[in-house]
């Protein structure tokens, strides 16, 4: 049985090269085949996670949120040496405007409705002023990717998008073209990056402890270090659940305004 | 050089084959051009209109097919997405622009998403550029081809595909080659016309050549053409040059002849000259004897000796006159000197003894009171053989009259006859520019040979005043010599 690993184009580019090296690595590191599970959304992959079809996903802090008494912390990546992560209101680059309220009636982007950076970030903003993105907003569209929303916003599609920080900033040093054509106009606090994630049943099952083990051993392995620094990461580290508290908190900040 | 001349210099010109067959050359290879060139031009361009439909119909084939589900959704992203990245998919259409619309005219999304926002109605004036009921319509002008194709989901009309090419490159293709047609064609005309041009002159050059030497024997005397030139021409050249040195020989075989028969003739004139002074001067010498005869028997007589004397004075002038006047005309150190009208009086002596010979009346008008300033021998001798050609048409007891003077700066004279009239070779012999060969086949042609060349010598102009059965009458017309020339 090949242990399946999930993960969505949400947060990843679809790079051939990047997935065969991380499968590569996780083969050796695992000692068994490996499958890579893809899906276009994060709600797809936390499905099949949840029913168990796959050992382990990367998924966002929201949906492990949602859904906190049944998925477990397998590990989480570094980004700058932090877990940690933050939200961007982006806007085209020749528009003036500083604040979200500049953004009223603008056409938007998020990237996924279960991204805590790319939705949830900028729907609690807008639920603290007692607001909901639907009505504040002319119109929202989901790109399902995270450098969708920088495409979308550079081409003037959209007005202005919600974009993962982390996502932005790689793009900033691989694609400037595309990332200078728009502009941050905010960015959130920091908050816990998107993290590896199994079913709380399978927590401490062989399968997710030689997942786990081989994430964590990836910063000391040079084709993981490979792997690593084509993601722009530091490693993968174990963090405790209370780690993704103020996404939970948006989470429900959210839901009290709805419907 | 004047424009009439210029002109006049293209006429002859274009009548030269050296001319004209380049120009027909380069008429023919225009015409050809024109053809050629239009003919590839619509190839090209139905090529290309072909090429243009395939390749749009393949566009919006494709991209309908990709797009129908996210347009059934009405997903603004995933139209975006597809349109975007179909731009790098089709990279030969050089599409400028692309919209998905919905089923009531609103823009899902577009290429160009500030022109034509997402969910915003498409503006009228733009879709009123794309034809309906074409898919694929094009703007020579703008340089765009615009297409337009339905997005159908199970028979019902979801949608709508405007989409722009910039075909600026097809148009300059078609340009670029109208360009490159043009200049090979002109290059390739010129080409051709220099080679005819240098191909007709190079076939033509026998023709120059035998020209050049048929005006040389125009002038005097026929030039063969040199073996070694006649050798190196073609078969049909050779032959004709062959033909021409034949011609020559025997035109120049004619001049020699003609020009010894008038020597013959001027003897022969010599000879009736000498013949007549000889019966001129005999006429008074048989009186003379006789007065001679009468001084020796009764020259103690006075009325005898007074009478014999007269008769022998009277006989010995006349004998004087007649030799002065012969001398006059054909004194050989002769310097030229203008006429004076004892000139033509002279004439009248020496023209007497023909006259009377045959019993013709003689009739006499001199208009001039001086000397006229024209050569004196040479218009003499020519009224001479006029005067004496008028005696031999004559007949016997007929009438020559002679009339000169000055008219309009010009010297006339006149010699009329009361002969048969002239046959109408000599006639056109006569009018004829330039003495040319005599008319050979009657002996007085000969005299009038003799005229015609001191007409040519003194510019002098010999007209045909009347021609008819009852008699003939010519008029001579010498320009005077200006003072200058007179003076020189």
């Amino acid at each position: 049985m090949p242990l399946k690993f999930g993960l969505t184009p949400v947060f990843l580019n679809n790079d051939i090269e990047l997935l065969a090296r991380l499968k590569s690595y996780l083969v050796r590191q695992t000692g068994r085949d490996v499958q890579l599970v893809q899906r276009r959304t994060y709600e797809e992959i936390t499905g099949i996670l949840l029913s168990g079809q796959i050992t382990a996903a990367w998924i966002c802090g929201y949906p492990l949120v949602q859904y906190r008494n049944q998925l477990s912390l397998v590990a989480v990546p570094l980004w700058e040496g932090e877990p940690l992560y933050s939200s961007y209101l982006v806007v085209p680059a020749h528009r003036t405007v500083t604040e979200i309220e500049d953004l009223k009636g603008d056409l938007h982007a998020f990237s996924d409705p279960n991204s805590n950076s790319g939705y949830l970030v900028t729907a609690a903003l807008l639920a603290e002023k007692g607001l909901k993105p639907d009505s504040f907003f002319r119109d929202t569209i989901f790109t399902y990717g995270h450098r969708n929303v920088v495409r979308a916003v550079a081409s003037g599609l959209a007005q202005s998008g919600s974009v993962d920080g982390y996502v932005w900033e790689v793009m900033a040093s691989l694609e400037p073209d595309l990332t200078s054509r728009t502009k941050v106009i905010r960015k959130s606090e920091l908050l816990g990056f998107p993290p590896v994630a199994c079913l709380a049943g399978q927590a401490a099952s062989a399968e997710v402890r030689l997942i786990r083990d081989a994430l964590l051993a990836m910063q000391t392995d040079p084709d993981g270090q490979a792997v690593l620094s084509m993601l722009k990461l530091d490693g993968f580290a174990e963090e405790t659940q209370s780690l993704y508290d103020p996404i939970a908190a948006k989470m429900q900040l959210v839901r009290s305004l709805a419907p | 050089m004047s424009m009439r001349e210029w002109l006049s210099g293209l006429s002859q010109a274009s009548r030269s084959f050296a001319v004209r067959v380049p120009v027909v050359v380069a008429l023919m290879m225009m015409g050809i051009s024109i053809i050629v060139t239009s003919r590839a031009l619509s190839r090209l361009e139905e090529g290309q209109t072909r090429s243009l439909e395939q390749l749009s119909s393949a566009y919006l084939d494709g991209l309908s097919a990709s797009i129908i589900p996210a347009v059934v959704r009405e997903d603004v992203w995933e139209v975006f997405d597809t349109l975007d990245r179909s731009r790098e998919q089709y990279e030969g259409l050089n599409v400028q622009w692309v919209t998905v619309t919905n089923g009531s005219g609103q823009t899902i999304a577009s290429s160009l998403p500030t022109s034509f926002p997402p969910l915003e109605p498409m503006p009228a004036v733009t879709m009123a550029q794309f034809s309906s009921g074409t898919s694929l319509s094009v703007d020579e002008s703008t340089s765009e081809a615009r297409m337009m194709r339905p997005l159908v989901y199970q028979d019902q009309s979801i949608g709508q595909i405007y989409a722009v090419a910039d075909i600026s490159a097809l148009v300059s293709e078609r340009t670029q080659a109208f360009s490159e047609l043009v200049i090979t064609n002109t290059l390739l005309t010129i080409l051709l016309v220099s080679i005819g041009a240098l191909f007709v002159r190079w076939m033509l050059h026998p023709v120059g050549l035998l020209s050049r030497y048929f005006a040389q024997g125009r002038e005097g005397t026929m030039t063969a053409i040199p073996t070694e030139i006649v050798e190196g021409q073609s078969r049909e050249f050779h032959d004709l040059f062959v033909r021409y040195n034949a011609l020559a020989v025997a035109v120049n075989e004619r001049e020699l002849l003609a020009s010894e028969l008038a020597e013959e003739e001027k003897l022969a004139s010599v000879g009736r000259l000498a013949s007549g002074m000889a019966h001129e001067i005999n006429n008074p010498l048989g009186g003379m004897f006789n007065a001679l005869d009468s001084l020796r028997r009764y020259g103690d007589r006075e009325e005898v000796r007074s009478t014999s004397i007269r008769l022998l004075e009277q006989g010995l002038s006349g004998i004087r006159d007649l030799v002065r006047s012969t001398l006059t005309t054909y004194r050989a150190d002769q310097r030229p000197r203008d006429l004076t009208p004892t000139d033509l009086d002279d004439l009248r002596l020496l023209v007497k003894p023909e006259a009377r010979q045959r019993h013709l009346k003689l009739y006499w008008q001199i208009e001039l009171s001086q000397a006229v300033p024209v050569p004196a021998v040479p218009v003499r001798d020519a009224i001479l053989n006029l005067l004496l050609n008028a005696c031999h048409s004559s007949p016997e007891g007929g009438t020559v009259s002679f009339r000169a003077g000055l008219h309009a700066a010009r010297f006339f004279a006149e010699v009329s006859d009361t002969g048969e009239g002239l046959p109408p070779h000599i006639r056109e012999y006569l009018e004829r520019k330039g003495a040319g060969s005599a008319p050979i086949d009657r002996r007085s042609g000969l005299g009038l040979w003799i005229v015609k060349r001191h007409c040519d010598e003194l510019g002098a102009q010999l007209r045909v005043l009347d021609a008819g059965t009852t008699g003939t009458r010519l008029r001579l017309e010498i320009p005077l010599r200006s003072d200058v020339e007179h003076a020189a």
